[in-house]
């Protein structure tokens, strides 16, 4: 192989080709240079990456609390206060990630991905805790609000959201077999009325055939399916 | 990113920013009062729907509200994205040609075919990479990649081609991102392409220069062969380095096991013309090269 840098038999050996040292020298620099850029976005991104898996442990305990509600024998109220003090855990660690996004402006699509999904999965779980208490939509910017997030710096995007909408619709179903079981059949004609709702709001969107629109399509067999 | 519903973030967030203090204080009292406070909140947040007296109601409208401006977000993404993909199929088209412009080179005429392919060249950024600038600003650009990445990558591969032809070295990241400053209205940011995407383009070029290393061959131009194959060998030793610190490599993968093949394919070309040459010599200049004297059986044009 006649790829080494730099030196004197480099130099003979090219003597009959127009290729000059000096552009081998570009080469590994800009080789060198790539490197450095690659390297620093591989750290940052496990610097994401850590954030994300704490976010993660942080949604599976406030799931498997927010599951005690299909035991209707808890009082719903005492399970989400307790709920309150885990989303204060959450914005402390969107403000981290924030943080580490900031150090690099206009970049916050390049990484997306390292968090998206735990973003979705935290959208669901505090829209369904919403709904619980207030029988209401958890909409864009109460999401946005409840975790510290703000549309400038570092928001909440707008598909991630509605695709947690629509997995926090799936948790419904069940929660209604389960109240009508212990006797509180007001519930299946509340959530109907939620449903419907939903699912005509969602029908306003244009959808493109992604993750977004099976998801939606999921709904309309899940939760509508099992009421209608 | 929600440019639309700015207004509407600030009034929510005026209005919501004491909860979550009021609320810690309120953990140990009833959970009614908490939701009557916050029900008459949700009601102030939208003007319109704090007409209607019934909660059920509002509700529902208060839904219907922010669902349309949502729709409107994606819908003026969806356009973004689709005028995006445009102008990169746009890209992708032309740089092809330039691409194929280049490969009707031989010794005689060198000078002209590659100052033709710089012209077209040129009228790729002026025409179609311009009509990126502008969709690109902001975090548009990462957010977009997969819809321009495939153009982009190919205009790498034209520009570098062209570049080597011309000069024998590689194109800078800096000089390719130099030619495109010129596009910019200075109220725009200008675009610069990203290290993965060039990195990608300069993989797809192995290709198209071992397609110009076979062809040479036939045509004699044995030094140049060579040279190509020096130069290919290069790329993809610099690449081998680079590869597995990409942000998604599986890509870079798939064409580092192709770009291993061309380079093979060069080698293995220039070494039966090396070890054969005398049978080789009186095909030189013919009109009908035969590819199988070449040792390249599985060559495909």
């Amino acid at each position: 192989m006649t790829t080494t840098t730099g030196g004197e038999g480099e130099g003979e050996l090219h003597a009959s080709l127009p290729r000059s040292p000096t552009s081998c020298e570009k080469l590994e620099k800009q080789l060198e240079d790539f490197r450095n850029h690659l390297k620093d976005s591989g750290s940052l991104r496990q610097r994401i990456r850590g954030v994300a898996t704490e976010i993660e442990s942080t949604t599976g305990l406030i799931h498997s609390s927010l599951l005690l509600v299909h035991q209707t024998s808890f009082p719903i109220a005492e399970v989400l206060v307790k709920e309150k003090g885990q989303i204060n855990v959450l914005r402390e660690l969107f403000s981290r990630l924030s943080e580490i996004i900031g150090e690099f402006p206009g970049q916050y699509y390049r990484y997306h991905g390292d968090w998206r999904s735990e973003t979705q999965t935290v959208v669901s779980l505090l829209a369904f805790m919403h709904w619980l208490e207030m029988g209401t939509l958890l909409l864009h910017a109460e999401a946005e609000e409840k975790l510290g997030l703000n549309s400038v710096e570092f928001g909440l995007d707008v598909e991630d959201y509605l695709i947690g909408i629509c997995f926090m619709s799936n948790e419904l179903p069940r929660y209604v077999v389960n109240q009508v079981t212990a006797g509180d059949y007001d519930c299946p004609c509340k959530v109907l009325k939620f449903l419907t709702d939903l699912h005509a709001s969602f029908r306003m969107l244009n959808l493109r055939n992604d993750f977004l629109r099976k998801k939606f399509d999921g709904m309309k067999y899940k939760g509508g399916g099992s009421l209608l | 990113m929600f440019q639309s519903s700015s207004t509407f973030h600030k009034l929510s967030r005026i209005l919501m920013a004491p909860k979550p203090q009021r609320r810690r204080h309120f953990v140990g009292s009833s959970l009614d009062s908490g939701v009557k406070r916050a029900r008459t909140i949700s009601i102030l947040t939208s003007s319109d729907a704090a007409t209607g007296g019934d909660s059920e109601s509002s509700s529902s409208s208060l839904m219907k509200e922010a669902f349309s401006q949502y729709a409107q977000y994606l819908n003026d993404l969806n356009d973004k994205r689709e005028r995006v993909v445009k102008a990169s199929r746009d890209i992708t088209m032309n740089s092809k040609k330039v691409i194929f412009q280049v490969h009707r080179l031989n010794k005689y005429n060198k000078g002209e075919v590659l100052e033709k392919a710089e012209k077209d060249l040129a009228a790729v950024r002026e025409q179609h990479i311009l009509r990126l600038v502008q969709e690109l600003q902001g975090t548009d650009f990462w957010k977009l990649r997969r819809a321009y990445s495939p153009g982009v990558q190919e205009y790498v591969e034209a520009a570098t081609l062209c570049n080597f032809c011309k000069g024998g070295t590689l194109l800078n990241l800096d000089e390719i991102n130099a030619t495109l400053l010129p596009l910019n209205d200075p109220s725009f940011e200008p675009l610069q392409i990203n290290v993965l995407d060039y990195l990608l383009g300069l993989a797809d070029l192995t290709g198209e220069l071992m397609r110009l290393a076979i062809g040479r061959i036939s045509d004699g131009e044995l030094e140049l062969a060579e040279k190509i194959c020096k130069f290919v060998r290069e790329i993809y030793r610099m690449l081998t380095v680079i590869a597995p610190e990409m942000d998604d490599s599986s890509d870079m993968k798939t064409k580092m096991d192709t770009m291993l093949q061309s380079v093979m394919k060069i080698e293995n070309a220039c070494f039966s013309v090396h070890v054969r040459g005398s049978e080789y010599v009186p095909l030189l200049g013919s009109a009908d090269p035969s590819y199988s004297l070449l040792g390249v059986s599985d060559f495909d044009q």
